[in-house]
Order: C-alpha cells, then sequence, then structure tokens
C-alpha cells in the first residue's frame, strides 16, 4: 500500500532535529546573558476572574523583583494538566515555580520531580502534600474558610434553619475539603441547623441560578444558600432576587468583590467571604523569589515581602492574614 | 396516530414525569419557579429549533454552545459601551449568523464534514473568547435587564418570543417550500439535487440561520441577569442535541418535528428540578440523564425493529 | 470518491494525507526547537510521549470506530469510570494493582460492549448511544465516589508504570507501541481486520459480500473498551491517583486526532499511522507552545485552525474533481455527507 513508513520518516526527522539542537543547548542555559530569575506561576484554571486577581500581584511583584513571570495552567481545572505543565516547566528550565493545586496527590508526583532537579516549588491558594514544596502561601486554611461559612450561616439564620450548598462541581477537590469542615461545625456547634441539599453548578454562574431556582421551591423552609464558587455567588442572588425572596433567603459565599458589589448593595447577597487576592499573588511570588535567591529558608519565622511588608511564617506556612468578610458596610473600599 | 408515535411517546413521559411531580411533589407548579424555569429554557428553545433543522438536513453543529458564549459577551460588551437594545439586538444576531456562515462555508462550500468543522470552531472560539477575556464577568448597565420591563413582564416577553419562534419554524416546516427542501435534502441529498433543489446552498442557509438563531438565544439570555458570565452556554450544544434526539428528530436526517422537540426539551429540563424537589442527591444526576437519553433510543430502536419484520 | 489505496507512486505518496501531516509535525518541531533551546532534549520528548499515551491509546482504538462509520463519545468519561473501579478493586476489595488491573479491563470490555449490543442490536445511531454512555458512565462514576472518594497511595511498582524509564524509554511506551502496533496489524494487515473499512465504506455492500457486519463493529466498540481501561490504568498511575473527573474532554481530543490523521468520519478511508500523526501532531503543538511562552489557549485555537486546514487541503483536489464531473457527466457518483 504504501512504500516510505511515515513513521520512519518521522524518527528520522525527530533524530535529525534532536541532533541539530546538541549545539545551541551547550551555548544557552542557565549561564546566559543578563539572566533574569525566572517564575512559573500556576492558577487551578485560566479563564477564572478569582485567579486573573491574583495575577495582577504577581505581576507587580515580579515588576518589582525584575524576575521573568510565567503563568499559565489548564484552560479547565484538570490535575492531569496541571501534572504535565509542570513537567513542561521542569523541561522548560524555570528557577522556581508556584502552584495552586486543583489536586493533592494528582500534581505531588510532578512537584517532586522538579524539585529533585533543583528547581525550588512553593504553593499557594490550595497546598500539595507538603514533601513535594518547600512553602505554602496559605490564605485561610480550609478548616478556617468552612468555620468561617458555617459560624456567618448560623448568624444570619439565628442559629437554625434549613441552608443549602451551591458548589462547583461534585469532584473539585478544595470545595470537598470546604464542606467537611461546614459540616463538622455545623454538628459541633449548631446542630438546630440542617443542611438540605448539595448542587453542583458546574462552575457556570447561569447554572446555579438556574438550581437555586429549584431549590427555592422544592424547600419552602430553606433560610439560606450558601455559595461556595465565586460565579455561584450572583446566580444564587439573581435566582432569590427573581423569585421575589430577598431578605427571607439569605445569600452568603465565597467571591469576588466586583462580581457581587451590585447584589450586596441591593441586599439580596449578605456577606461574600474573600482574602485579597492580590496580596495572594504577590506573596506567592515573592516567597518563590526569596526562596530562589536564598532569603528565604526553612525554619524562618517572618519573611519581609516587597512593599507589603512583614508576615509571620508557623510552620511551613506563610500566613496572609485572615479573610475578609465583605458587605453592605465595606464593600465600596474594595475595587477588584 | 402512528405517525406521530415518536412525538407522542416523548409528551407522554413529560405528561407521566409532570404527574408524578404533581402527586409527590405540589410544590413544583408553583407558578413563579414554573415562570422561572420556562424563562430560563426559553433560549435553549430557540438553540434546539435551530439545531432541529441542522440535524434534519443530516449535518450536526457542536459549535452553538461557543457560539452563544461569544454572542453573549459581545452583546454584553456593546450594551456596556451605552449601545441601545434595539441595536444590540441586531449585532448579536448578526454575529451570530456570521459565525454560523463560517460553519456553512466549510461544510457546504469545501463539503467538509460538519461535526469536524464544528468541533474545530467549538474549540476556537471558546479558546479565543477565554484568552480576550479571562473569565471576567460583564456587568451590564441597569436598564437592559428584562428590557427595561418589569420582571413578570420581562419572562413573560422572552417566553413569548420562545413559542413564537417555535410555532413560526414549525409551520415553515410544513407550508414554506424552504421548510420543504430541508426534509428532502436530509433524506437524500442526491436525489433532491436530481429534482432540482441546491443542497449545498439550502445546507449554508441552515448554518446561517443556525447561528443567528443563537445571536438570539444569546440575547434572550443576556438580558435575564445584569451580568454575562462568559462561560455561559457551556454543555449547550450536548443538551440541544439530547433534546433534539429525544424529541424524535432522527440523526440519519430527513425526519422530526419541532413540537416533539419542544416536548424533548421539557423533559430533560424538568428532569433536574424534579430531582431536587423528590431530594434526590445530586451524586445520581448525570447517571439518570444518561439512562434516559438511552431508555428513549431505545425505545425507539425495539420499536423501528418490529417494524421491519 | 477515489480510493486512496490505488493511488500509486511517489507523487501520489508526497500528496497523501499522512506526508503532508508528518510535514507539519517536522516543521512545529524544527520551529518550536529554534525558539526554545530545551525543546528538542531527550526528557522534553519522552515527557510529550508520557503525556500523549493516554489520548494516544484512545486515538488509536477511535480509529477503527470511525472506520466503521461509527464514533465513540463515551471513551473519555469510561475512562474515567475505569480508573475509579480500579481504585475501588485495589482500595476496597483488597486485590494486587495486577488482579484490580486485569478485572478493570474486564470491566472497559463490558463497558464497551454495552455500546455495541446497542448500536449493532437495535441498529442505533452511536452518535446518539455514545452520548447516553457518555452521561451514564461519568454518572456511575460520580455515584460510586459521590465525586468525593480519591483513590491513592498506590504501591510504587505500581507507579513504576506512569512515572519511571525502563529500558531508558518511560515504563508506559512499550505498552503503547505494543498496542497501536496491534491496532494497525489488525486494521492494515489482516483480512479480518480490514472489513472495518469495507464496512463503514458500504455497510449493505459488506453485508452481501458475507462480512458479518454487526460483528464487526461489536468487536470495534469492545476493543475501545478495553484499551479505554488501560488508559485508565495508565493515567491512575501517571498521576497517582484516580477521582471521577478522570479522562474528562478526552474522547474529543481522541476523535481530533484521528480525524486529524486523515481518517474520515463517515467511516471507509483512514489509517491507524495517520491517527498516531494526528496525536504527534497535537501533542507537540501543546508542548512546544509552553517552549514558546504562549498561553494555553492559543494552542486550543491552533488545534481548531490546523484541523480546518488539514480537512480543507485534503478536500479541495476531491471538490474539484467532483465539481470537474458534475460539469460532464449527468449523473456522478452520489455525493456523500
Amino acid at each position: 500500500m504504501k512504500k516510505p513508513s511515515p513513521l520512519l520518516l518521522l524518527l528520522a526527522v525527530l533524530a535529525l532535529a534532536t541532533a541539530c539542537n546538541k549545539a545551541p543547548e551547550a551555548s544557552s542555559g542557565p549561564a546566559g546573558s543578563a539572566r533574569k530569575l525566572s517564575i512559573a506561576l500556576m492558577p487551578k484554571s485560566k479563564g477564572n476572574a478569582y485567579f486573573i486577581s491574583c495575577k495582577a500581584g504577581a505581576d507587580k511583584a515580579a515588576k518589582e523583583l525584575g524576575a521573568d513571570l510565567i503563568f499559565d495552567g489548564p484552560t479547565d481545572p484538570d490535575p492531569a494538566k496541571q501534572n504535565e505543565i509542570v513537567e513542561n516547566w521542569i523541561a522548560l528550565g524555570v528557577d522556581v515555580m508556584a502552584v495552586a493545586c486543583e489536586n493533592k496527590e494528582g500534581i505531588s508526583t510532578a512537584l517532586r520531580k522538579a524539585q529533585s532537579k533543583g528547581i525550588k516549588v512553593v504553593t499557594y491558594d490550595a497546598d500539595a502534600l507538603p514533601d513535594s514544596r518547600s512553602f505554602f502561601v496559605n490564605q485561610a486554611t480550609p478548616e478556617g474558610i468552612g468555620y468561617m461559612l458555617m459560624d456567618e450561616a448560623a448568624r444570619l439564620c439565628g442559629g437554625s434553619g434549613e441552608f443549602a450548598i451551591i458548589t462547583a462541581s461534585l469532584t473539585a477537590a478544595n470545595m470537598i475539603e470546604w464542606q467537611k469542615h461546614i459540616e463538622a461545625r455545623r454538628a459541633a456547634s449548631f446542630p438546630n441547623m440542617k443542611m438540605v441539599a448539595l448542587r453542583p453548578c458546574d462552575d457556570l454562574k447561569d447554572k446555579a441560578q438556574s438550581e437555586s431556582t429549584a431549590l427555592l421551591s422544592a424547600n419552602p423552609g430553606l433560610k439560606l444558600i450558601m455559595a461556595i464558587c465565586s460565579p455561584a455567588v450572583p446566580g444564587a442572588a439573581e435566582a432569590v432576587k427573581q423569585a421575589g425572596k430577598v431578605g427571607r433567603v439569605k445569600v452568603i459565599g465565597l467571591g469576588l468583590p466586583s462580581e457581587n458589589r451590585r447584589y450586596i448593595k441591593e441586599g439580596v447577597t449578605d456577606s461574600v467571604i474573600l482574602w485579597k487576592t492580590e496580596d495572594l499573588g504577590y506573596l506567592a511570588v515573592q516567597a518563590a523569589a526569596g526562596l530562589a535567591k536564598g532569603t528565604l529558608k526553612t525554619g524562618d519565622k517572618s519573611f519581609a515581602s516587597g512593599s507589603l511588608g512583614q508576615f509571620e511564617i508557623q510552620g511551613d506556612n506563610i500566613l496572609l492574614g485572615k479573610p475578609f468578610v465583605f458587605n453592605k458596610d465595606n464593600i465600596d473600599q474594595f475595587n477588584f | 396516530m402512528k405517525r406521530y408515535f415518536r412525538e407522542l411517546s416523548v409528551a407522554g413521559a413529560l405528561l407521566i414525569l409532570l404527574l408524578v411531580l404533581a402527586l409527590f411533589a405540589p410544590a413544583f407548579f408553583q407558578p413563579q419557579p414554573l415562570r422561572s424555569l420556562l424563562t430560563r429554557e426559553a433560549p435553549t428553545l430557540v438553540v434546539a429549533c435551530g439545531m432541529a433543522f441542522v440535524i434534519i438536513i443530516r449535518q450536526i453543529d457542536i459549535s452553538v454552545g461557543s457560539q452563544f458564549a461569544v454572542c453573549s459577551v459581545c452583546a454584553g460588551l456593546l450594551a456596556a459601551l451605552k449601545w441601545p437594545l434595539v441595536l444590540v439586538l441586531p449585532a448579536s444576531v448578526a454575529l451570530g449568523a456570521l459565525m454560523g456562515a463560517f460553519n456553512g462555508m466549510l461544510v457546504a462550500g469545501l463539503r467538509l464534514p460538519s461535526i469536524v468543522v464544528t468541533l474545530a470552531t467549538m474549540v476556537t472560539w471558546r479558546e479565543a473568547l477565554r484568552w480576550q477575556r479571562q473569565g471576567q464577568f460583564v456587568n451590564l448597565p441597569d436598564n437592559l435587564q428584562w428590557f427595561g420591563l418589569s420582571q413578570s413582564g420581562g419572562q413573560w416577553t422572552l417566553i413569548g418570543a420562545a413559542l413564537v419562534v417555535l410555532t413560526l419554524l414549525a409551520w415553515a416546516t410544513r407550508h414554506l417550500a424552504a421548510g420543504r427542501f430541508i426534509y428532502a435534502i436530509g433524506s437524500d441529498a442526491e436525489a433532491a439535487r436530481l429534482a432540482g433543489l441546491r443542497p449545498q446552498s439550502t445546507t449554508f442557509a441552515v448554518f446561517v440561520f443556525m447561528g443567528a438563531l443563537v445571536g438570539l438565544a444569546a440575547m434572550m439570555n443576556v438580558v435575564q441577569s445584569p451580568q454575562v458570565d462568559p462561560k455561559s452556554g457551556s454543555g449547550l450544544e450536548l443538551k440541544v442535541i439530547a433534546a433534539a434526539v429525544v424529541g424524535g428528530v432522527a440523526v440519519s436526517g430527513g425526519r422530526g418535528r419541532l413540537w416533539g422537540v419542544f416536548a424533548g426539551l421539557l423533559l430533560l429540563a424538568c428532569i433536574s428540578p424534579a430531582l431536587t424537589h423528590f431530594h434526590v442527591e445530586a451524586y445520581w444526576e448525570k447517571a439518570i440523564q444518561g439512562a434516559i437519553i438511552l431508555l428513549a433510543v431505545v425505545a425507539d430502536g425495539v420499536r423501528s425493529r418490529k417494524q421491519i419484520r | 470518491m477515489s480510493n486512496p489505496s490505488i493511488q500509486r507512486g511517489w507523487k501520489a505518496a508526497l500528496l497523501r494525507h499522512e506526508t503532508l501531516l508528518l510535514l507539519v509535525v517536522a516543521v512545529e518541531w524544527l520551529y518550536f526547537n529554534s525558539v526554545g533551546p530545551r525543546f528538542g532534549s531527550v526528557d522534553n520528548s519522552f515527557d510529550i510521549i508520557r503525556h500523549s499515551v493516554e489520548i494516544g491509546l484512545l486515538a488509536v482504538v477511535m480509529t477503527p470506530i470511525i472506520l466503521t462509520g461509527g464514533i465513540d463519545l463515551s471513551a473519555g468519561s469510561l475512562l474515567g469510570l475505569c480508573a475509579i473501579l480500579f481504585g475501588k478493586l485495589w482500595r476496597d476489595a483488597g486485590l494486587s494493582p495486577v488482579m484490580a488491573g486485569v478485572c478493570t479491563l474486564g470491566i472497559g470490555a463490558v463497558a464497551g460492549g454495552l455500546n455495541a449490543v446497542l448500536i449493532t442490536g437495535l441498529r442505533l445511531p452511536p452518535l446518539i448511544v455514545t452520548l447516553g454512555t457518555y452521561s451514564l458512565f461519568r454518572g456511575l462514576g460520580e455515584a460510586i465516589t459521590r465525586g468525593v472518594d480519591t483513590f491513592t497511595n498506590f504501591p510504587a511498582s505500581f507507579l513504576f508504570l506512569g512515572q519511571e524509564r525502563w529500558l531508558g524509554v518511560p515504563a508506559q511506551v512499550p505498552l503503547f507501541l505494543l498496542v497501536a502496533g496491534a491496532v494497525w496489524v489488525l486494521v492494515h494487515r489482516m483480512t479480518f481486520g480490514r472489513t472495518f473499512r469495507a464496512v463503514g465504506f458500504a455497510p449493505e455492500g459488506a453485508r452481501y459480500a458475507g462480512i458479518p457486519v454487526e460483528r464487526r463493529i461489536a468487536l470495534a466498540y469492545v476493543l475501545a473498551g478495553t484499551v479505554a481501561a488501560l488508559a485508565a490504568i495508565i493515567y491512575t498511575a501517571r498521576l497517582g491517583q484516580a477521582k471521577a473527573d478522570a479522562g474528562t474532554g478526552y474522547e474529543l481530543f481522541a476523535i481530533t486526532a484521528v480525524v486529524l490523521g486523515g481518517t474520515s468520519i463517515f467511516g471507509g478511508i483512514g489509517s491507524v499511522h495517520g491517527t498516531l500523526l494526528g496525536v504527534a501532531a497535537i501533542a507537540v503543538l501543546n508542548n512546544g507552545l509552553v517552549h514558546a511562552r504562549q498561553p494555553r489557549e492559543v494552542a486550543g485555537m491552533l488545534t481548531g485552525l490546523l484541523l480546518v486546514l488539514a480537512l480543507s487541503t485534503s478536500a479541495l483536489p476531491k471538490l474539484l474533481a467532483l465539481l470537474r464531473s458534475h460539469r460532464q457527466t449527468v449523473n456522478p457518483e452520489p455525493i456523500k455527507s
């Protein structure tokens, strides 16, 4: 059917290409002219406003440091793709990477490999296994987030009543972690609160709105909707508003001020919990650079982070500080 | 009766579901949530009508979800630039038609397989949009929601608009020559060509029309809330294809009725809220949806096998 | 429609889709090699291969299916289901990884068999059947684990398969070559396997020629199910964890690779080596763009563009021939669309 096997040809071309490559590889490399520190920053997924906000801070830090920043991640939150990108960066030869992990175990294999090649690793936003990175830039522990959400929910409901949770997907690792702590807090401190439903919204605002509408009519006693992924908060708020249940059903969640400002001002959404995302990105890049330059070492008790000043270190966690609660009174102070 | 078996069986399944809901979860029928549900599905219905045409002419378009997102975001950005609604709506429709024309050009002009062409455009539009917007919501001006009407007024307008589109198109498939051409070409393109029809031009037109309907649907979705999510419309293609197929449109072309698609869409749209009302845990939802699609096609398959024998 | 196997001579060979695609891969390679100093290193080349093994496996077995004129949208979902069932068998049923792997392959075959029964037994369109099982398999995976359960802490001897090197190459590569080679021999060198193309080219004709059409089609889907299970095991070993979201969207990557490789989506025309080149073209592009410091979205856009271009170039000569024959004869060959 055919004479020259295309596969053989392919192999020949590959061999040729590799051979051609030998020469330039020797001359370039770490000791190139005007060597800049190269820092790679990975979000859980691209096209996510939360991480874009982190990136703004990261860009600022990179500019101050005169470092070269690579920002890349999977287009959808996918542990396998994150793993691949880390391995790509190892091949690319970056000096240090800062990673927000979609899934602990999945990414740790690749991060350990990076460390074994002498690349420093920090994690931010969501941690990997402790042996696969040097530091975790900790904006809030899952426990802290879970407790904070549950406490806020109980406060708004007066300690008893039904609530429902809207999550991104049933498999999102960090949200599963938060739900665990929400449930633990509920069982321990607020036994009169009852979680009636958990619905996924595929990280889509429109679907969160549809799901909330169904929840509202199926559970007449519902007092609060807790939206734990950022597109779900405005989605749930719009559903409550359209159902004419503003005030009777509260909305809280984790999200960006810019996406929720309107609903908070209208009194539909009561409070949104978040940390300073820009500072998180800034701190992650500063910590990564510090680690690469040797200004940040295991055992340090504090870290001087450029223009943001000192941050406390507990063990191997660099603490960003407590999360904020955005509500009607303070929403105008935040412009991201 | 037998001619409409497929459509009637879907309608029957829908009725049974509604009956079960009426008996065990009457809260489902409260007017406000029900109206909200229908409003949410109105844009989907418009897209499903277009998809029915595409499948009847024996093509497929899996890029509708991406087109929907692109149209939504562009419409949102234009509205944010203070364009009046009377200009934003045609702009969105035109943009959709343009993207449809691109598909149509490749499918009808170069005779490339539609599933591959639209797979390529699906990926391309979606990634381009992600690249440009990075997932940021578009905040709309205040007067855009519900076309500036009251909420119930806006909801009725949208439901009405979707039903008007459905009725007009259903009428067109029966009574307009262009509508009949689609069936003729879908049944046998070569026979249709020999009979003097122009399969390639008609296919092109159907893709353009599909895009225009997506543009309209995107606008119908944009006015439902004060923000546009650039990810809106993901998974829309699977939803409308499933609705069309469950509603009795044959993927082998040439067969299908819009009323069946309507029933199929309502059936699929009711499943998720119904499960919420029955307090079924969300973990089972995807499996149940898959099982229902399979049941619908298996029932159809068993029946047509009996007929062959 | 011209049959590619009739075209002979070096000119025809040069114009064949596979040759053009090889050129694309070579150009990609040379370009990325010039912009990214470490792109051509052995380590990176092995990374490209390791990262594309799972999608490569799915694409290789998707080829016979598409050759018969079918499609399998459930491949990615089945990979996810098999990954967690493998984890479940190993952790909860206490089987050794080898035994769990064997059982998983069996489960994959059964799941592929479900597609096969619905498609051949009831003569249902594959697009719709596998659209249903696409939701069903993913849904079962979520229902079994409740989305939460993650299987991890596999023994190092198992992780070897996905992470270490064996005889100097990544351990999964020999396995992949074995499967790809076997499918290639089946499709291109055995009369038995050549019937896939016959079935896709003209199902009724194949039936009259005495080919058991249903059984051949069923075989393609069972094979796809089994290999999806194998891909699930390799995926689990590479990541060191199994969760219900494994392999989301992989079916589209696999189909893209097959079609880019020159297989006609209507069946009848195509090759396994073309598919391998398709996988290579996409994998090199994805990896190379990282070295060229381009954002990931560009990779998706370029893949779409490449697909349209590849199809257009191979469609143009055919279209011209078709138009010419339209002008000359009253009753040309039917247009297959």
